[in-house]
């Protein structure tokens, strides 16, 4: 079977920058894709550019065996591809139903029904309590996990979540954990940033590193922390705080 | 929030202006009012692109003139200014089409740019056509009855000036619960993650914005028929465009009530003004109009309705105002 998503050669400069110099992974069907590197490695550019946020200055992603590089942003979501992003993007003047909502309305373009959608994903996200608050009222937490409900809420095929746990309590990370799993469940194709390796290791079915722009490892969770390219590139222990 | 406590106090108001409209002989203060609910309804058309959508219009006179001119060349035609509302809501659509089109989904101020140049351009190319009366503007031939939009008291002019901003009221309460309001609010707030759920800005935006032209214009027929005289100054002029966002900020934008509390406070300065300085204050009311402006803007950016609903919200969940500053923020 093909993987959902197929990224070759991918490439973005910021001027003289080079973000990504040459990036290629795979995220298969119904896995969860585990995308790590050391800090300014390229792994939010990578999602920008699959996402539709930034245009690529080189390369091909697939999705679903469909050409997006370059695609508009809207666009790419209208194919099933969510993201959250590492520092919040909250409505700030809605409320956590209706920031949810709005996700719904893409998939449900009456009001009421986006609504019940909504309900639903509020009551799987675990934010049922909190539906009336304002976005910009919530804890860090809550705002990340109010971007997952979100993303959600666009019924993707595929959701990028860039670093969801930083910042988080351990018991907060555990609810995210229990939440990552549930979503799994529901067949969504995962790829996630995470620098919390632990955290990472026993969900990720696959594993890709990326240091400087390009792909240096692609394999099981437990060979990467393992090989020497990857242990090099973080110059150091590879199990890192939360940034 | 239920529309209900809305409808209501629309209904109120509807039916205490209707009363007032046709039992008061009171000429001065019937044109006050008549110019409350036009003011209030232009108000609420810059509410919908610039309050709601968050793109600041300074062109919004344009719309207006586009009525208030289709309906003085109908009634110099020999037609009826009923003519002139779809007339003249089509091309004002037109024109929103146009100037937002490449500009509404840009970052940065030029839309705004883009809808003062507009606004420059069509004021100029009316100043030359003989067939717009040139800069003179021209007078509407006098008629009379409803089929001529023309009567001989005030009363029946306020009430249709109600009822058109009856109309766009219930318009926004519908926009407010509408997947367009939705997704205006989602783009105000953060364009990015809009796009990230699939809102495409330009359709959107678009939609709002050819939507509240077509308001502007219906006021413009009807301002038309009501002084039977049209000129640039008085219909298409840059400082009617800065009035209407006045009134709009004023109010508090992406408010259902902003505009009318804005076009309140709009005409009863225009009356004190007008009373205290007379002719000669011709000039001070734009001083007094940008002091108001920077004073809202340092103290109460979300305008009178704005400052009012965050009052109500902070009352009614003061615990959810202390996770403001819970310290996570900082990470
Ligand atoms: N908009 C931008 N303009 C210029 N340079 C940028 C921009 N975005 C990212 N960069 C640069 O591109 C490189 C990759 O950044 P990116 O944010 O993708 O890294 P990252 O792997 O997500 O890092 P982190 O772990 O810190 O989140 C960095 O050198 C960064 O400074
Ligand atoms: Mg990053």
């Amino acid at each position: 079977m093909t993987p959902l998503l197929e990224v070759r050669g991918l490439s973005k400069r910021f001027g003289s920058v080079r973000a990504l110099d040459g990036v290629d992974f795979d995220a298969a069907q119904g896995e969860l894709t585990g995308l790590i590197g050391p800090n300014g490695a390229g792994k939010s550019t990578a999602f920008g550019c699959i996402a539709g946020a930034m245009r690529p200055s080189g390369g091909s992603i697939r999705f679903a065996s469909q050409e997006i590089a370059g695609l508009a942003y809207h666009r790419v979501a209208r194919l099933g591809v969510g993201r959250t992003y590492q520092i919040v993007q909250t409505f700030a003047d809605m409320t956590v139903l209706e920031s949810v909502t709005t996700g719904a309305l893409l998939r449900h373009p009456r009001v009421a029904d986006a609504r019940a959608h909504a309900e639903e994903l509020l009551a799987f996200t675990g934010l049922a309590a909190k539906r009336d608050r304002l976005g910009r009222m919530l804890t860090i937490a809550d705002k990340k996990r109010l971007e997952v409900a979100r993303a959600l809420a666009t019924e993707p095929k595929l959701l990028l979540l860039d670093e969801v746990m930083a910042g988080l309590t351990p018991a907060e990370c555990r609810d995210a954990v229990a939440l990552l799993r549930r979503i799994l469940e529901r067949g969504v194709t995962v790829v996630m940033v995470e620098h919390v390796m632990e955290v990472l290791m026993p969900i990720a079915h696959h594993v890709v590193v990326i240091a400087a722009g390009k792909t240096i490892f692609s394999g099981a969770p437990a060979e990467a922390v393992r090989d020497p390219g990857v242990v090099a590139a973080y110059l150091g222990p590879p199990l890192e705080a939360a940034s | 929030m239920s529309p209900r406590p809305h409808l209501i106090a629309l209904a109120a108001i509807v039916v205490l202006g209707l009363l007032y409209a046709f039992g008061s002989k009171d000429a001065v203060t019937l044109d006050l009012v008549f110019t409350l609910f036009l003011y209030a309804t232009l108000g609420q058309s810059w509410n919908w692109i610039s309050g709601y959508a968050g793109n600041i219009s300074f062109g919004h006179a344009i719309f207006f003139g586009c009525g208030a001119y289709a309906a003085a060349l109908c009634t110099n035609a020999g037609l009826s200014p009923w003519l002139a509302v779809p007339a003249g809501a089509l091309v004002a659509a037109a024109l929103a089409l146009v100037t937002g089109f490449p500009t509404l989904a840009l970052r940065g101020h030029y839309f705004s740019i883009a809808t003062i140049a507009v606004g420059a351009l069509v004021d100029t190319y009316v100043r030359t056509q003989g067939w717009l009366g040139m800069a003179n503007g021209f007078e509407l031939p006098i008629k009379n009855g409803l089929g001529w939009l023309q009567f001989s008291d005030k009363g029946p002019y306020v009430a249709l000036a109600l009822g058109l901003f009856a109309l766009v009221q219930l318009a926004t309460l519908a926009l407010e619960r509408s997947r367009l309001g939705y997704y205006l609010r989602a783009l105000r707030a953060n364009h990015a993650a809009a796009a990230s759920v699939g809102i495409d800005e330009r359709r959107w935006k678009l939609i709002a914005f050819t939507s509240c032209a077509t308001f502007a214009a219906l006021a413009g027929v009807l301002y038309a028929q009501y002084t039977l005289f049209v000129d640039p100054p008085s219909t298409l002029a840059l400082s009617i465009s800065i009035d209407i966002a006045l009134i709009g900020v004023v109010g508090g934008i992406g408010t259902l009530w902003g505009p009318l509390v804005g076009a309140s406070v709009y005409v009863l300065l225009a009356k004190e003004v007008a009373l205290r300085l007379g002719g000669s204050g011709k000039g001070y009311d734009l001083v007094i109009y940008g002091a108001i402006i920077c004073l809202i803007a340092a103290w109460r950016p979300h305008g009178i309705v704005g400052s009012i609903i965050d009052a109500l919200r902070r009352r009614r969940g003061a615990a959810d105002v202390v996770s403001v500053q819970n310290p996570a923020e900082a990470a």
